[in-house]
């Protein structure tokens, strides 16, 4: 089989550009999310109102982000996802700047809790992710963690931004820009550059030529081996149980730890500024780590890499209650950055080397919203333990227990049997998945 | 109830805003530049990612119609 001349002449594969416009869409979705606790002092005076209050806005949206997670995956699976992330960041953008308009806490509660968590679930790995595995299959995990990366960087970029604008032009100004900047570069540049599917630019996944042109019978393409058409017969079989369970206690583990730490530290005796470097260090190595762990995934079983992110991150929980405060922050800041973020597109690479794509929107998005329900409650029972004990010792052993259970049962997954990497798919079934979507906004 | 909602709150916080304010004024101890100045610095960063990848795509697609 000699290579395609046009093979030769593509310089950079198209699905790179694909991750680099839902980078940029992620980066700006989530800083503007994220900077939410910017405004709440703000708010608190210009409203008369108590954090009490905000904070009902700020757990609807976090309960409604999550809830949106299935729906959004499904609907990136019938429409396909260049629709639902255009639709999701022109819906978020102008309410966005609607915030700046607002002037009472009903109206945030409407806009923020609903209108903009909802519409920000359409830029989560269960629309964004589905994008990235339709494009790529043999350096799925680098290019899942080059987009999921996307959101650190915008925590680490979007929200001083709007601290500042926040502090020099006021808040409304802050809500007024991030959401025009969405809405001027955003949109525009997904509606230009992102395609749901490479075959609507004339492209096979990988940026390969078509294996059916060339008569192959057998291909490895974008169904998995454990595809069902009916996304609710996936449920039935073990993989998408033992991802979403693992999940589960991601979300517990990294939303307690995201809420108390700085409790945590002031209860140890640690300064605030000692406890902000060590969340900067924990900051810095996660956005490493996602990356090495990405390109890591592409060359050994995924599972286990999957696995010993979990085993690590409990072996940083067990630090925090065995080892002396002031030694605890920094060898958690280490270990646990190590392993933050290193699970979702270990997760979502996983999920569709073992479903496939086309369900993989709605599955994704089931397990997206398992980890961000555990990391609701999480947050909670973490405050109730630390009220009632007055130490946060027992939830942490418990975290650790609950990481080394995820990682048992994610080594437990058979890749081997299950996932496409592994296994071949028969060639009709992979041609009835890559009719399945094909869409143009 | 309003308690345990507090405690959701800060969730979606990325940081602690007393860590934020510590921070912000280690950096602008450090780095000596104003508030307005960071504002031009990091909304140029961001308006210049999408204007250089549109620019790169274009130029691709261009080159191989």
């Amino acid at each position: 089989m000699s290579p395609d001349p046009k093979e030769k002449k593509q310089g950079i594969y198209y699905g790179w550009y694909v991750v680099a416009a839902l980078f940029f869409a992620t980066f700006i979705a989530i800083g503007a999310r994220q900077g939410f606790g910017v405004f709440v002092n703000t708010w608190e005076q210009d409203w008369g109102v108590t954090t009490a209050t905000i904070s009902i806005a700020a757990a609807t949206g976090w309960l409604v982000n999550g809830i949106s997670q299935p729906f959004v995956g499904r609907l990136t699976d019938i429409y396909g996802g260049r629709r639902v992330v255009v639709l999701s960041l022109l819906v978020m953008a102008i309410a966005t700047m609607g915030i700046s308009l607002i002037t009472n806490i009903y109206g945030l509660i409407a806009l923020y809790g609903f209108v903009i968590s909802f519409a920000s679930g359409g830029i989560s790995p269960a629309t964004t992710g589905v994008i990235v595995a339709r494009w790529f299959e043999k350096k799925r995990g680098v290019a899942m963690a080059v987009l999921i990366s996307g959101g650190s960087v915008g925590g680490m970029i979007v929200v001083p931004f709007l601290s500042y604008v926040l502090i020099e032009y006021g808040w409304q100004t802050a809500w007024l820009m991030v959401g025009g900047l969405a809405l001027a570069f955003g949109v525009p540049l997904l509606i230009i550059v992102v395609r749901s599917n490479p075959i609507d630019m004339g492209l096979e996944i990988d940026g390969r030529i078509s294996d059916r042109s060339l008569g192959a019978k057998i291909i490895v393409r974008p169904v998995g081996p454990r595809f069902a058409k009916k996304w609710r017969d996936s449920l039935r079989s073990k993989p998408i149980w033992q991802l979403s369970v693992a999940y589960f206690v991601c979300g517990i583990t990294t939303a307690s730890i995201a809420v108390h730490f700085v409790r945590w530290a002031v209860s140890e005796d640690i300064t605030t500024g000692t406890a902000a470097i060590a969340f900067g260090v924990l900051s810095g190595i996660n956005a490493t780590g996602v990356l090495v762990i990405g390109l890591l995934s592409d060359r050994w079983q995924r599972k286990n890499l999957l696995g010993a992110v979990y085993v690590v991150r409990a072996l940083a929980f067990i630090s925090l209650f065995v080892l002396p405060g002031p030694i605890a922050i920094w060898a958690f800041a280490v270990i646990g950055g190590m392993s933050w973020l290193a699970t979702v597109p270990l997760t979502a690479s996983l999920t569709a080397d073992v479903y496939g794509v086309r369900n993989l929107g709605t599955l994704f998005g089931f397990s997206n919203m398992a980890h961000q329900l555990g990391g609701a409650a999480a947050v909670m029972l973490f405050g109730w333990a630390f009220t009632a004990w007055g130490s946060y010792d027992i939830p942490f052993v418990i975290g650790a227990a609950l990481l080394l259970a995820a990682g048992v049962v994610s080594f437990s997954i058979r890749e081997k049997k299950h996932s496409v990497r592994y296994v071949q798919v028969q060639a009709d079934a992979a041609i009835d998945s890559n009719t399945a979507v094909t869409d143009s906004v | 109830m309003a308690g345990h909602v507090g405690v959701l709150l800060h969730v979606t916080e990325p940081i602690d805003p007393k860590l934020w304010e510590w921070l912000s004024d280690r950096i602008d101890h450090t780095l000596g530049i104003s508030p307005e100045t960071m504002i031009y610095l990091i909304g140029t960063f961001i308006v210049l990612f999408p204007i250089v990848l549109l620019i790169l795509v274009w130029r691709q697609r261009r080159k191989f119609r």
